[in-house]
């Protein structure tokens, strides 16, 4: 009997706390499907990063995206299989960060992913290990290391890469390392074979930040939250 | 003999069977696939004028959403805070905002494929999981639905586990906070008539 009145008491107790949290997201409280607490990241460097989005911006509307349409003009099948090639070659990065988070399965299904797509697939230039079920298991160090409980650190923009954070940026270094192509190449081939993945990839994109960009009342925290949210996600998974 | 005795159970079930099928409405996912099919339908007509067209895309698409649950959950306590004026005129412009934004893209994904994966239900919320299938990704979207009476009601989209609600809530909250509600109102208001202003910038 005590048992239960201390069960019930406890349950009062809780329900309190939720009430008084739920007075602050009201909305939230009957919705099963809400993210509860919003992924958000600390912009300390506010100023200097919305001045390097604004370098992007520009080097974005009157460089990389007019090259990007410039490439159109080759067939889709064509630069999809450069989108392929080049995603072939991140599969060190993949492996090796599926291993460090002992996640097995991934892992395995990775490096078949590999010998799949590197022979059947004319090295890597086609991708018939997704229609066999294989898809492709997104992971980096920065991943790696929120996996393991290490927060964002604070929101960086880098010049010419985009949104990142002081954990991503170290992950972007750290990854590096398992990345081929230095090893096999002179640093400005393996640069400009980088600017040829990012262009290909802005030509197969449908304009998605052209729309950020026109369309937001601030593209800037637009971007930013939308980066905050994507990676809280996929370390998540 | 045995088959006399069960005849009235029979009749029982076929009679409830029959009124359970008068009486179910299609469930969330069948309503969000109507509203996709009828956007895409709208989209493969070629001979439409281009003001008539986003028109009935429009129509189509404002049937399906809530716009003042969206509202309200990207305003959050905000919207508490709010007087009735202002949360009307916030939720007009928003939609509008949308409306603009959204419109023009949704051409650009007009022979793109669509598979309907999952609908989850708890009570009265539903997450219809759907993947745009393009030739080079897969972009997973889910729509989180609300019922209203018999329809399904859209008022968040979350593409690749981005939450639209949630992106909206953080830039809005921050522009809240400088600028005050009036403020986000006038920004809001500003964009508008730009954007009206360059017709459809966005080229394919």
């Amino acid at each position: 009997m005590k048992k239960i009145f201390l069960l019930l008491s406890l349950f009062f107790l809780f329900s309190a706390i939720h009430g008084f949290a739920a007075d602050e997201e009201f909305i939230l409280e009957d919705d099963p499907f809400a993210v509860a607490e919003t992924a958000s990241m600390a912009d300390p460097l506010e100023s200097i990063n919305r001045g390097v989005f604004w370098f992007n911006d520009k080097l974005y509307v009157y460089l990389f995206k007019p090259v990007a349409r410039g490439l159109r003009v080759i067939p889709e099948p064509a630069r999809i299989s450069v989108s392929n090639f080049f995603s072939n070659l991140g599969t060190p990065v993949r492996v090796a960060n599926n291993l460090l988070q002992f996640k097995l399965t991934r892992t395995s299904s990775e490096l078949a992913r590999l010998l799949v797509n590197s022979t059947f697939g004319l090295a890597g230039l086609f991708d018939p290990a997704s229609s066999w079920g294989l898809d492709k298991k997104d992971e980096d160090l920065g991943q790696t290391i929120g996996h393991y409980g290490v927060g964002n650190g604070f929101y960086l923009v880098l010049p010419i890469l985009g949104p990142s954070s002081l954990r991503d940026l170290i992950g972007r270094g750290g990854d590096s390392f398992v990345n081929p192509l230095p090893y096999a190449l002179k640093q400005e081939e393996v640069v400009g074979l980088q600017l040829l993945e990012t262009e290909n990839a802005l030509s197969l994109d449908k304009d998605t930040y052209d729309g950020i960009r026109e369309n937001e009342l601030d593209p800037y925290l637009f971007v930013r939250d939308a980066y905050a949210q994507h990676r809280a996600a996929k370390v998540k998974e | 003999m045995q088959f006399i005795k069960r005849v009235p159970a029979l009749l029982i079930a076929v009679i409830l069977l029959a009124s359970t099928a008068v009486a179910a409405t299609p469930g969330p996912l069948d309503q969000a696939r109507a509203t996709v099919d009828a956007v895409m339908a709208i989209l493969q007509e070629t001979h439409l004028e281009k003001q008539e067209r986003r028109e009935r895309l429009s129509a189509t698409i404002r049937a399906r959403f809530d716009f003042t649950e969206m509202s309200q959950r990207i305003l959050a306590l905000n919207w508490k805070n709010a007087s009735d004026l202002q949360r009307e005129r916030f939720v007009g412009l928003f939609s509008d905002l949308l409306e603009r934004n959204y419109i023009g893209r949704i051409e650009s994904y007009s022979d793109e494929k669509i598979d309907f994966v999952k609908e989850r239900v708890q009570g009265n919320r539903a997450a219809v999981d759907t993947l745009i299938v393009t030739k080079s990704v897969e972009i997973p979207i889910s729509y989180r639905m609300v019922q209203k009476g018999p329809e399904w009601m859209v008022y968040d989209v979350v593409i690749e586990s981005v939450s639209f609600v949630n992106n909206y809530r953080s830039s809005y909250g921050e522009i809240l906070k400088k600028d005050g509600f009036e403020g986000l109102l006038a920004r809001m208001t500003e964009k508008l008539a730009e954007l009206e202003q360059n017709g459809n910038p966005t080229e394919p």
